[in-house]
């Protein structure tokens, strides 16, 4: 089963000021399916982050077509949860309110939602949070609201954009194995952008390397799950991968 | 290396600071005794005529005087109510002018230069033209108000709105809110410390304009008093009109702006206290 397929997707932008058209995207077709982890990496500038965004709806393609469940995408919608680098959190609105805002959106009933977002809170250790600020907590803590709030949505693609790349590299290991244990539990369909091949690989069942605007490789990860990084630290075939990875983005 | 030990002064700063803490009323009104004593001490040393400056027992008795035969809560009550009315119009024409300016860029390509140049034009500037327009009455004073009030407000809700960050617009979007929702659940809160600074830079000006407004135009409240009293030549009047201004400024502040600010932007982490 398909969740999100992507058809000759295109996006050039027109620079005022240089007086050209800059392209971003030059041709990307990729199909994810239903319930799989894959990974885009990809050096700055290669175009992943605007995939992504155009994924979301929050910009229109100049070309192609996107569709997530047999749907067109034509603006941002709640079929596709979004997770930011930057976590987006609302700072006015307590963690509970914070991931029960979806189900808000939907009309669900206030004791229902509140019922759902604190089993998702629960999913990621957050039961004790609930009833804080964002403001008041750490980095990595934030981050796994971010990511809770997208799910408690029951999204059907979970879109990260470069999630953990402002938190601890400590921080950053912990969140990495957490994501994939409420993976292994929930099952979402997740496309993960992040620059970090050592993130892409650990996270992943494929991992797609963009190079200026188009798939340059499609590397299928069959490392065994659950994973954590005390096993997979020093494994053999982790390292031919993730260098075989690195290779391609250094290449691109 | 001396061990410290503390001094009596370190003492008497720490008894405060305590003191302080629990009773607050003490740190708003201890800061004012070396003024008061001030006060009393040049008005005592016979520097100045008792009539050109009379010291604070006269004033606090003529606070007597006039709080018994009710001119004074009569005139407290026309300034307060005006400034409360200008004040609540001039909210609910500016915040939704600032959202719609914050917003969209045609709006604010087109409106951002009108405002900026009428912003400009002071409140006072507009009394010859409203004393003919609409003569010494409530309307000119209240348009005063609203005119002070609406461009400190909108020009902050505009500021407001644009420091709200455009992956929390995304973010709504993408969790299912409609536009309209995303300007309830987004723009306004996020745009709320701002819109609270317009209002206590607003008040602060329409409170000063009110009382000029009252001097030349009015027939009541505290401007007027003070105005009246310089006809008479009462300083004692004058001199408790602008204690009633700076203690009712006071009473604004640390009654009603400071919890607003208390329970939203520095609670939220928006500000920094």
């Amino acid at each position: 089963m398909k969740s999100l397929t992507i058809e000759h997707l295109q996006k050039t932008y027109f620079d005022p000021f240089a007086a050209k058209q800059v392209t971003a995207i030059r041709d990307i077709s990729l199909t994810v399916d239903a319930g799989d982890f894959v990974s885009v990496v990809g050096p700055s500038g290669c175009g992943k982050t605007t995939m992504l965004n155009l994924i979301a709806g929050f910009l229109a393609p100049t070309g192609g077509e996107i569709r997530v469940d047999g749907r067109a995408v034509s603006g941002p919608g709640p079929d596709r949860g979004v997770v930011f680098q930057s976590f987006a959190l609302f700072p006015w609105r307590t963690v509970l309110d914070n991931v029960a805002f979806g189900p808000k959106m939907r009309g669900v009933p206030k004791a229902k939602r509140h019922e759902i977002a604190r089993e998702y809170l629960a999913l990621a250790g957050l039961a004790h949070a609930a009833e804080r600020y964002p403001n008041e907590l750490s980095g990595g803590m934030q981050q796994r609201v971010g990511v809770v709030r997208a799910l408690a949505n029951e999204p059907d693609v979970l879109l990260m954009d470069e999630p953990f790349a402002s938190v601890d590299a400590q921080t950053r290991m912990t969140l990495q194995e957490e994501l994939t244990r409420i993976w292994a539990q929930r099952r979402p369909t997740v496309l993960f952008i992040t620059h970090d091949v050592n993130e892409a690989v650990f996270l992943a069942n494929r991992v797609i390397v963009l190079s200026q605007g188009a798939v340059l490789d499609d590397i299928s990860i069959d490392l065994p799950r659950p994973r954590s990084w005390d096993a997979l630290i020093e494994d053999a075939r982790f390292k031919a991968l993730a260098g075989r990875v690195l290779q391609q983005v250094r290449a691109a | 290396m001396n061990v410290a030990s503390v001094s009596p002064w370190q003492r008497l700063w720490g008894g405060y600071v305590r003191w302080s803490t629990r009773y607050p009323a003490l740190a708003s009104l201890v800061p004012f005794v070396p003024v008061v004593a001030l006060w009393a001490a040049v008005a005592q040393s016979g520097l100045f005529p008792p009539v050109f400056f009379p010291g604070p027992l006269v004033v606090i008795e003529k606070f007597g005087t006039l709080m018994a035969n009710g001119i004074l809560p009569a005139y407290l009550e026309d300034s307060v109510v005006r400034l409360a009315v200008g004040t609540a119009m001039g909210l609910s024409i500016g915040i939704p002018i600032g959202l719609l300016v914050g917003l969209s860029d045609r709006a604010h390509r087109a409106l951002w230069p009108v405002l900026l140049f009428f912003q400009a034009i002071g409140d006072i500037a507009w009394l010859p033209i409203l004393l003919i327009w609409f003569g010494f009455g409530l309307v000119t004073m209240t348009f005063v108000i609203v005119y002070t009030v609406l461009f400190p407000v909108v020009l902050n809700t505009v500021l407001g709105v644009r420091s709200v960050p455009l992956e929390l617009h995304r973010a709504a979007l993408s969790l299912g809110a409609s536009k309209a929702r995303v300007m309830w659940e987004v723009v306004v809160p996020g745009a709320l410390p701002n819109i609270m600074t317009g209002l206590r830079n607003g008040l602060g000006f329409g409170w000063r304009a009110l009382i000029a407004a009252e001097i030349i135009v009015g027939t009541s409240g505290i401007g007027f008093l003070m105005f009246d009293a310089r006809r008479a030549g009462s300083v004692v009047e004058i001199l408790l009109g602008m204690i009633v201004l700076g203690v009712l400024w006071y009473v604004v502040d640390s009654w009603v702006l400071a919890p607003i600010e208390r329970a939203t932007g520095e609670r939220w982490g928006l500000v920094t206290r």
